[in-house]
This record gives structure tokens, sequence and C-alpha cells, in this order.
């Protein structure tokens, strides 16, 4: 092996290259394909959405009317919805990320008791079934009179277990213990040491768990569905349920397909964007995560 | 979303100046009764109404104009099965109700048997009940007690595509047995095109199985007697069990878009249905538009006059309303004004419970265009008086419609027959009926 | 390091002993309160009956007795063990090849891929299902106008046979660049100067993915297939709303999840409900016992 030259490696080396991406470029076709189904069905007319070709524009195009309906529909409820999304995630995942960043810090830079068992709580967690917890929920919010609020779709999201686990880890590696210690020799206290911390050092795992916790909380649809009974309070997956549901029977007046695929679009372009945009910061993150768990 | 999409009571086709001229009538009516002043909005009643109607808020606001001193606000929380979990969610929790929501017909046991509908007859004037169907005001009441005002009802029809009749020279079918006998004749003719679906509906079953004489359940306090595997149920059940087993009608999932083109363009050639179905094939069904024709339910005996109903809405209150009697007076208004029902009518599909409207000659002969101009609320309105009143709902109906969903999906997709779906299902709902408590005979 | 020292000091010192507590209180109360508290409400349901006739009474463990052989729930368990071995070995080998390809840094484009794999992620489930509803569409899908554009058959894929792989397809849209994203990060974080030892051996690429870069992210691997394992047996949303679809196939006790959906929402069942909810568990975890106890002997 080590006779052969440079220039037959450096070859054989590019023509796997070139069969390696053309692989990942069929799954990448795979990835896209309903998300352009989308964006064509959102530039056609309800017709043309059953008698074109799915998967290419029509002549006729429609986007501009479709972005119309849905956002004038029922004095522009949609635009309601999204910010309703925008709300219950944002609050959420910083809340979320921000309680996993001092319980995950507390797991892995102290030792008290009863760590291992909080642990294991926590851990164990993730194995509870939503349907589990969404009707004691119900139950116990129409007790406290927080049912159709915004507070009965936050507070339950703000319990995010999979942070802790996330942020113990990112804290191990990435916090040494001589920074802290150099804290407690000047005579710093504890949550002082914490909160000196750079932003620097801890921005990469928070980062990763609030992209993670807000992602969790935009999606979510189950819990929203059952707490929340009034539309001015959807958020914009069970709004787009509702629509769906009356578009396919036909009751909803001027609800087209259409128009539930332009939601379908408009609501996941913020997602992506935030993806786009804090890429560099969350995938730092799950790296540093990823080496001890 | 289920099934109980049933009446989908829309009021798509409404326009605005129509809606207009029926509020100044309404306007004038209100004025006649004296001058009212606008109430300041902390003196307000506000009522909390449960509608998946479209455009109900507007038929609120046509009540406002007449009682000023009333907020009406209209929430849409999903439209069947949606609808229906959020009602019994809050009656569960004890709070959340609204004052007042639209519920089917079928429904009326379901939350009769939660205690949570309120009274109505203490605010309504003596004999407000001489003014509807008979079998509707029978289907809301219980000797003197009041549970709901009939607001629109689902007199059942064959509807039927008269272009793809017409083009393989078959005639609307006047008994079960012409039916079968086409079905298969179009099957042969033209493979690909089937007469009709049969879908996995409970809805539609228990209407179908309704005009059969099938009375699946007496309820008497804590007592049922449940007969779902009677011998009506099981020649039905061979009856179509035989059509699907010759492959003479297709059985695709009711309800889907894709059923909605099947109809559309005539690979489905009819669909024995109720009066509201337009206001979902209006939409939906572009190329069919206008080649709709309405005929009386096929019979089970050759001249026989027995039809049925499917769906139909009623306006309930809940026991937990603080405010009874403007919920009373606003259900009211829904359900009885008759101005407003006659508009619904002819512009919504929405058939009335009113024996006035149904008496009223003008209106039954009202011409449609999605029925190429057939009056066909002539066929409608005679269904109508044909229905049996005597056909109970369970106090359970969603468990019994989804063991009919469950058991007939398995029938459908080729394990077992329907009539050992009926079996099964009479056994499940026995099992749940005793584990509720009932006393089953 | 010094900077601790500069501005001003905080009035009440916390100690290290009471620090680790006043940490995780946030986290530990919402964990209680909507949590925690929500178990202990959810398990004393389950040992009460409501009856339409009769009310609510103490039954013990009578639900649980129940639930332990009612063939609805075992047969959904069944149906997920079926599943899990369909979907879990696609989505997690395709999910590892990729990370591997990219972290080998043998392709064109790779930020391009890394982030439009995991794109579909960031769709909710009740819009990628009803996406992909559309595209399995049996008249009008893309899919089916291609097979009548070339005469072939038209593909069912809501029949019997079909919807497994159906919903398995969805789920495997979904959560693959996940996993892939996960994989790639472990990846990346082993120390480049393996990779130089490795080159001067001159092992291609490849094989050097797979000896030696492949076992150093074995935990990894394990910890993802842990989390399938219990997401596969969560499966709810794809089912439920894809249901309309597909209702000959898709019954209300398809899936553990569905069953106990339908029993508190429909049948008004909650007691036996919440008894359901806690015996699946009981069965998560137990495979996810059975299954660290598999590794473990593996990797030993």
């Amino acid at each position: 092996m080590g006779i052969v030259g440079n220039t037959v490696r450096s070859a054989r080396f590019r023509r796997s290259r070139w069969v390696l991406t053309a692989i990942l470029c069929v799954y990448l076709v795979y990835t896209l394909i309903p998300i352009f189904y989308v964006v064509t069905a959102s530039t056609k007319t309800n017709a043309d959405l059953f008698g074109t070709f799915g998967l290419w524009f029509s002549d006729d195009f429609h986007l501009r009317e479709n972005l119309v309906d849905l956002f004038t529909i029922q004095d522009g409820i949609f635009l309601r919805w999204l910010g309703n999304t925008f709300f219950y995630a944002l609050t959420s995942a910083i809340g979320a990320a921000f309680f996993a960043l001092l319980a995950g810090y507390a797991f892995a830079k102290y030792d008290f008791a009863g760590k291992r068992l909080l642990f294991a709580l926590v851990l164990g967690a993730v194995m509870i079934p939503q349907t589990a917890l969404v009707i004691p929920l119900y139950l116990l919010f129409s007790k406290v009179g927080l049912l159709n609020t915004p507070l009965a779709v936050i507070l339950p999201s703000l319990v995010f277990p999979p942070g802790v686990f996330l942020m113990r880890v990112y804290v191990e590696e990435a916090v040494s213990d001589e920074i802290i210690d150099a804290g407690r020799v000047d005579g710093a206290g504890e949550l002082h040491i914490l909160s000196g911390l750079t932003f620097r050092l801890l921005m990469p795992g928070l980062a990763t768990v609030f992209i993670l916790a807000f992602v969790a909380a935009w999606n979510n649809y189950f819990l929203p569905l059952v707490v929340m009974s009034t539309s001015d309070q959807f958020p914009v997956t069970v709004g787009l349920a509702i629509w769906y549901a009356s578009a396919t029977t036909g009751s909803g007046g001027n609800l087209l397909f259409t128009v539930v695929m332009a939601g379908s679009l408009v609501s996941i372009l913020p997602v992506i964007l935030a993806f786009l945009i804090m890429q560099r910061f969350w995938q730092g993150g799950l790296s540093a995560g990823s080496v001890k768990a | 979303m289920t099934n109980q999409k049933s009446n989908g009571a829309g009021f798509s086709r409404l326009n605005r100046r129509q809606l207009l001229q029926s509020s100044a009538v309404l306007g004038a009516a209100a004025a006649a009764g004296g001058v009212a002043l606008p109430a300041r909005a902390e003196d307000k009643v506000k009522l909390t109404v449960w509608a998946w109607t479209p455009r109900t808020q507007e038929m609120a606001d046509l009540y406002m104009k007449k009682k000023p001193d009333v907020q009406v606000v209209v929430e849409n929380v999903g439209q069947g099965a949606p609808h229906y979990v959020k009602l019994r969610n809050a009656i569960t929790a004890g709070t959340g109700l609204p004052d007042v929501a639209l519920i089917e017909f079928n429904s009326i046991p379901s939350f009769r048997a939660l205690n949570a509908l309120a009274d109505l007859s203490p605010n309504l004037p003596a004999g407000f009940g001489d003014q509807y169907m008979d079998w509707t005001w029978k289907a809301v009441s219980d000797g003197g007690k009041v549970f709901g005002l009939p607001w629109n009802s689902g007199p059942m029809a064959l509807l039927y595509h008269a272009d793809v009749l017409d083009r393989h020279g078959i005639a609307a079918p006047e008994t079960w047995d012409d039916f079968a006998e086409q079905a298969q004749k179009l099957a042969k003719a033209a493979p690909g095109t089937y007469l009709a679906n049969f879908g996995v509906d409970p809805g539609w079953t228990a209407a179908v199985l309704w005009q059969a004489g099938w009375r699946p359940f007496r309820t008497n306090g804590t007592e049922i007697e449940i007969r779902i595997n009677d011998g009506i149920a099981k020649n039905w059940a061979n009856y179509w069990q035989g059509l699907i087993d010759a492959k003479a009608v297709d059985t695709k999932p009711a309800w889907t878009t894709e059923w909605f083109a099947a109809l559309d363009n005539g690979t489905y050639a009819s669909w024995v249905t109720a009066a509201w179905a337009p206001i979902l094939m209006e939409q939906a069904m572009k190329k069919s538009f206008g080649k709709w024709r309405a005929a009386p339910m096929p019979q089970w005996q050759k001249g026989g006059k027995v039809a049925s109903n499917w769906g139909g809405t009623v306006f309930s209150a809940f026991t937990t309303t603080p405010n009874l009697k403007a919920a009373t007076d606003f259900a009211a208004f829904m359900s009885a004004d008759p101005q407003a029902a006659r508009f619904w009518l002819t512009e919504v599909f929405l058939f009335p419970v009113l024996t006035e409207l149904v008496d009223d000659k003008n209106l039954m002969g009202h011409k449609y265009d999605f029925y190429g101009g057939q009056p066909v609320n002539e066929v409608f309105a005679e269904a109508l008086s044909q229905v049996d009143p005597s056909f109970e709902f369970a106090p359970f109906q969603d468990y019994v419609n989804l063991q009919i969903e469950d058991h007939f999906a398995q029938a459908i997709a080729g394990h077992g027959t329907l009539a050992d779906a009926f079996d099964r299902i009479q056994d499940a709902v026995v099992a749940y009926a005793g584990d509720q408590g009932y006393t089953v005979k | 390091m010094t900077r601790f020292l500069a501005g001003h000091r905080p009035r009440v010192i916390i100690g290290k002993k009471i620090a680790p507590y006043v940490l995780l209180l946030p986290f530990v109360l919402v964990f209680v309160a909507f949590l925690i508290v929500p178990m202990i409400y959810a398990f004393n349901l389950s040992l009460h009956k409501t009856a339409l006739v009769g009310g609510t009474r103490f039954v013990g463990f009578d639900n649980y007795a129940r639930a332990f052989v009612d063939p609805n729930f075992w047969s959904g368990v069944w149906l997920l063990v079926r599943f899990g071995f369909i979907q879990m070995p696609i989505m997690l080998s395709l999910a590892l090849a990729f990370a591997l390809i990219l972290d080998s840094g043998l392709v064109y484009a790779r930020g391009l891929f890394r982030i439009a794999f995991f794109l579909p992620y960031a769709v909710p489930a009740v819009i990628a299902t009803l996406m992909w509803g559309y595209i399995y569409g049996p008249a009008y899908g893309p899919l089916a106008q291609i097979a009548a554009f070339l005469s072939l058959p038209k593909p069912d894929f809501f029949s019997e046979n079909a919807i497994l792989g159906s919903i398995a397809n969805i789920t495997i849209w979904e959560y693959t660049g996940y996993n892939m994203i996960i994989y790639f990060a472990a990846l990346q974080a082993i120390p480049a100067d393996l990779e130089e030892a490795s080159k001067m051996d001159g092992a291609s690429a490849f094989t050097y993915a797979v000896r030696v870069k492949l076992p150093m992210i074995v935990p990894m691997i394990i910890v993802t297939i842990m989390f399938s394992i219990i997401g596969t047996l969560q499966l709810f949303s794809e089912p439920y709303l894809i249901t309309n679809l597909a209702r000959s196939v898709i019954n209300s006790h398809f899936t553990p999840n569905y069953y106990a959906y339908t029993l508190a929402f429909t049948a008004q069942q909650y007691n036996y409900s919440a008894a359901i909810s806690f015996v699946l568990g009981a069965v998560v975890a137990v495979f996810s016992y059975a299954f660290m106890l598999a590794s473990n002997r593996g990797t030993r």
C-alpha cells in the first residue's frame, strides 16, 4: 500500500467523491420533494392542484392570491396563529434552555445528595407517553383556571429533560474545573462564578438546547389541541389542522387546499430560517455534547 | 375528523348583499318592537357559542342587532370529533363549557347521559314545539323538558350523476333490488365506474339502517336494550357484502379529497345522502355542477314510502351557563326565525325543521343550479315526512360509531364479512354498556 | 481568569454546599409541577373507575389487570415491534452512512447536504403528514400521476400491506437528518491527530471511517437506538393524522398511544386510558432495559 503513488490515490479519490456526491444528491431529492410539493401547491388554483402534475408549477401562477387569502381569511386569524406559535415557542425555549443550563451545570460541576436518583428521574421522563400527561394536565389546569391561556402551553414546555442531559455533558466538556476553582480562590460566590462565565463558553450549548426546545415547542400539536379552546389562542399547527379538515369537507367557506398549502409553507419557513441563522452555534454545541454521550 | 362531519352546515354561498337584506328585515322587526338603547359593554350579557359552521358569527351579529344588550361570541373549536372531544373534556373538567353549542341530533342522548344539557323549557313560550316537524321535536324533548332547539335536518334522498346514468342507460333505482342490479350492470359496462362507494361511515350506516327498520337501542333510565346485530342488520350486511364481493361498489374511504373528486368526475355515479350534502359538494365539484339530480331513497319494498334522516343539528345550552334565559333566547332565534331559515335553505341547502317552511309550496319549489334547476326540496320535504321518529341513538353513540368504523374497516379489508362485523360490534357495545353501569337487556 | 474580582460583589454569597440545590430549583420546580404531579394524578385516575351510571369508585389495580390481557393493546405493541424492525435499521443506517460520508470530506457541498438533510426535522409532524398524505394520494398524488404516465399500475400506499411502510417513510423522512447530525457531531469531535496517523498508514478514507471512527461513536449509536425505540413505541401523530385517508387499515387501537387517546377522548374511559399509558410506559422501560443489557453484552 505504501508504494501506491499520490497520483493514483487522487484519481480514485476524485472518482469516489463524485459517486458519493451523487448518492447524497439522490437523498437530497427525496428530502426536498415534499417541501417542493408544498411550494408548487401553494402557487396553484384549487382546480389545478388536482388537475395538473403535482411536482411542477401550472400555467396559472396563483401564489399571490393564495397568500392574500391566507392572511385575510377569518379576519387574518392566520397571522395571529403565527404570532401565538412564535410567542409560545420563544418563551418556552428561552425558559427551558435557561433552566436546563442551571440544572445541567449543577449536575456537571457539583456533588450532592440525591444526584444520581434525580438524574435518573430526569432521563426516565423521556419514556413517559405524551397522552399520559396531557389528560391530567388538562384536568389540573382546569382546576386553577389556566385552560385556554398561553401558560397552559408554555408551562409544560419548560420541562425539557433532553436539554438538561445535553447541558450536563456540554458543561463537563466546555467548562474546566480550573476556571471554577480560580473563581473560588478569588472569593466569588458559586452563582457569581456561573454568571461570570463567558458568553462564548456557554453559547454553543445553550444555543443547541434553545433550538431543540424551540423546534419541539414550534411543532407541538397535541397539548395545545387539548388545552386551547378558542381560535385566537391556537398555534399554527392546530389552526392548520382544523383548516385542513374544513377544506376536506368543503364546509369552510373560502377555505381551499391551496390556502392550507400556502399556510404550511409559510409556517415552516421561520424554523428553517432559524436553523440556518443559528447553525454555527448549535452544531458546535452538539459536537461538544456528543463526546461523552 | 372522523365521520361526524355529516351535517357540516356551511354558509359558503351566502353573500353579503343577501345577508344585509335579511338583516334589514330583522332590524325592522326589532325597531317595531320598540326603540332599543345601546347598552354599555359592562351591562351586556355575554354568550359564548361553539359552532363549526362558518359565518355563524354574522348570523349572531343579526341577533345582536335585535338584542343590543347581548354580546354573542362564536368560536369554532373544530368540526366533528374534535368539537365533541372539546365539549366532553370541558364537561369532565367542570369548567370551560360555552353557553351554547351546536350539536347533532345523534349526540343528544350522549350529552344528556352526562347531565350536561340544560332544560330550556322554562324560558320558552307554551306550545313552542308545535312549529317544528314532529320527529325533530321528539328528538330534543323528553316529557316537558327540552334539551335543544332543532336548527336543520338531514332528510335523505338518492343523489345521482344524471350524465353517467344516461350514458349507460340506467334509470334512478326505485328499490334497493334495482340499485343492486344496476350497480352490477354499470360495473360491467364501464369498469372503474361504480354506481356507489361503500365507505366506512357510521353516521351514514345508522341513517340507512334507520330506513331499513333497524332500532338498535332502547334506553329507559339506566336500562338499555341493545339489538345491533338483529335480522334487519344481518340482511342489510349481506346485501352490501354481496355488492362488495361482486366488485359492484367501490370501498374507498369516504370524505377524502380523492373521494370528492371521484364523485365529481363520475367515478361514483350516485350517493345516498342528506339534503345538506350539496354544501360540501358544491365547492369541491366544479365539473359536475348542475348535473346532479335527486330521487327518493331506494325502497326495501316496492312502492314503499320510507325515508330516513342523516345528521341535522340543534342548538343546546349547558347546565353551567349563568345566562340560561339569554342562551335560550339566542337558540330560539337561531332555530325558529322563519326569515333566516328560509334564507339558509335557498342559499345554503340547510333543510328547515319548521313545519311552516316545509309546507310552503313556493319555498319547496325553489330551483337550484346545482341540481340543474330541479326543485329538489319537494323530494326532501317528502322524505322528511317519511322519517319514522321511533329511532333512538345510544347514550354513548361515539363509542358505537368507533366500533362500527373499526369492524366495518376490517370487513372491507377482507377479514370476515359485514355480518360478522355486526356480531363483534354487538359484543363490544354490550360489554361497554355494562362497564358504564347500564343494565343491559 | 481574574474577571470574577472585577465589578460588584453579590450581596448574598451562595456556598458550594447549597449552590447545586439553588441551581436545580427552577428546573425541579417545573419538573415536579408539570411532570411528577400530573403523573401522580394520572396514577390516581388509573386506580379508579368512572361510569356514566354510578359515578366514580376506587377499583385498585383492576384497570391494570384488564390492560395486561387486552388484545387491542398488545396488537398495537406487536405492530410497533414490526414497525421498528423496518424503520429503525433503515433510518439509522442511512443516518450513519451519510454522517460518515460527510465527515470523511469525500463529497462536494458538505454544508448544503448537512443542512438540507436536517430540514425535515423543522417541519411539524402535522404538516409532514399532510404533505405525504397528498403525495401518496391514490388518484391525484404525484406518484400515482407518474405511475399513470408510465402506464404502470397505480400504487396503493394505504393498503393493508403498504400502510406500515408508508408511515415508516414519513418518520424516516422526518428523523434521518436529525440522527445524522448527532452522528456527524460525534464524528467531528474525534481528535484530528488520529486521522493524521491513519493517513500515514495509507488506509483509504472509507476503511478508515469504518474501522477507526465508527467504533468510537458506538456509545452515541446506542443512545440514538434507545431514543428511537422509545419514540417508536410512542408513535401517535403520524397514524392519527393520516387516519382519514386510510380508514380501512388504521383502527382506533392502531398503536398503544392511539388506543390510549381513543379510550380517553372518544370512549370517555379516562381511568382505563391512564392505566394503558402506564403499562405502555412499563413496556417502553422493559424494551429499553433489554436493549441496554444486550448492547452492554455486545460491546464488552
